[in-house]
């Protein structure tokens, strides 16, 4: 939809899009449909070679003189389709370490050491960071977290006047999620995406919190809260 | 469709009724000069953000339609995602922000010759909306137009 509205506006767009389907019916001027799944855009992560074939054959689609133009890129590697939390139990566990009796805030501190492990070795890139609390501080997130599914008028002094508790809670897990699986990636460096997935759903006490607090927010009566139950596991 | 044939039953359902808009025809602008010597510029329906910057809102009906600024020059270090859907996996771009937002990539073509120039700001939309109105109405032409003050003659869209 954007490329229309930019070449409406006398700019030439080229891009791509993950659902061919989609394109079909909007008709954008010129779009390479690519086989990659969702989050995977352009083919794989740290694989620039890959990115560059994607990128030229984005790019050749400008050379037409009329359109539209879909075309399809060659099938390669195609990732893994990721799990989402209620079909991680069905797969093979990948890892026995979880016990039951670990608790989110505590198994969060005990991967500290290989979040920070992990964000050194990508010169301090990371994901983390739409809370804008400092991970050091992120075991008050949990008991946040741990509160307000409980019923407790939980609520947070980082959180901005200007974004509900509901909203603020989704930027609470993406920010748990994402230190979760970037010290996954340091711990387990060979591991398979689906492997994450598996890991963090199946054999952590933060899968497990985040699972409780999505059927919590489901059951709401308030309709916000359900939209952003959606959000964070299903 | 091999594409669709990978994904789960209820996530084809779900793709195939999505309330996309439909059109017959195309609107087209067609390319002025080569890319070698076109000033290029990137958008992104990826729901990136520069750290500290306002994320994007995930329970508004419809969808959030606005956008945010990245400048080109911005550590990758400093861009995070505060995108609404989880029907996506996220390790991608917890790896390698390029997946996505080929940032780094455009700048090697642009030291290779291969695109012209590269316009100082880049910019950002939440994808998976439900209600594209105000993007119709609103902020894509206002982000047409300031990729058009910044020289901009072609655009390259990325979703995730």
């Amino acid at each position: 939809m954007i490329a229309r509205v930019f070449e409406e506006q006398g700019l030439t767009t080229t891009g791509l899009v993950l659902i061919e389907e989609h394109a079909e019916r909007v008709k954008p001027p010129r779009m390479l449909a690519v086989p990659f799944y969702f989050g995977n855009t352009l083919g794989e992560a740290d694989n620039p070679e890959l990115q560059h074939k994607v990128l030229q054959a984005t790019f050749d689609l400008l050379t037409s003189d009329q359109g539209p133009i879909l075309e399809r890129y060659p099938e390669g590697k195609i990732p893994d389709v990721m799990i989402q939390g209620s079909e991680a139990n069905k797969l093979p566990q990948v890892n026995e370490t979880y016990s039951p009796d670990m608790s989110p805030a505590d198994e969060l501190t005990a991967l500290r050491g290989y979040y920070e492990q992990w964000v050194n070795s990508r010169n301090g890139r990371t994901a983390v960071g739409l809370t804008g609390i400092p991970q050091r501080r992120f075991r008050g997130i949990v008991r946040f977290l741990e509160s307000y599914i409980n019923e407790e008028n939980a609520d947070m002094k980082e959180r901005p006047a200007d974004i509900d508790i509901p909203q603020f809670v989704r930027y609470c897990v993406d920010d748990l999620k994402a230190f979760y699986y970037e010290a996954r990636m340091a711990q387990r460096p060979n591991g398979s995406d689906v492997d994450i997935h598996t890991w963090f759903w199946s054999n952590t006490a933060m899968g497990n919190l985040v699972m409780l607090l999505a059927e919590y927010m489901r059951n709401s009566p308030d309709q916000s809260v359900n939209t952003v139950a959606y959000g964070i596991a299903r | 469709m091999p594409r669709l044939e990978h994904l789960s039953e209820i996530v084809r359902k779900q793709m195939l009724m999505w309330p996309c808009l439909e059109y017959d025809d195309t609107p087209w602008t067609p390319m002025a000069k080569p890319l070698s010597k076109s000033k290029l510029g990137l958008v992104t329906t990826a729901g990136l953000h520069v750290r500290g910057d306002k994320p994007f809102i995930p329970n508004q009906p419809g969808g959030d339609t606005s956008y945010r600024v990245i400048a080109r020059n911005t550590n990758v270090q400093d861009i995070v995602q505060s995108h609404a859907s989880i029907g996506f996996d996220h390790t991608g771009i917890y790896r390698d922000i390029n997946v996505t937002f080929p940032i780094e990539r455009l700048n090697e073509l642009e030291s290779q010759g291969k695109i012209g120039s590269l316009s100082e700001n880049y910019y950002s939309y939440m994808g998976a909306l439900r209600d594209v109105t105000g993007i119709i109405e609103n902020t894509g032409p206002d982000v047409a137009q300031r990729l058009k003050n910044d020289g901009v003659e072609v655009v390259l869209l990325t979703p995730t």
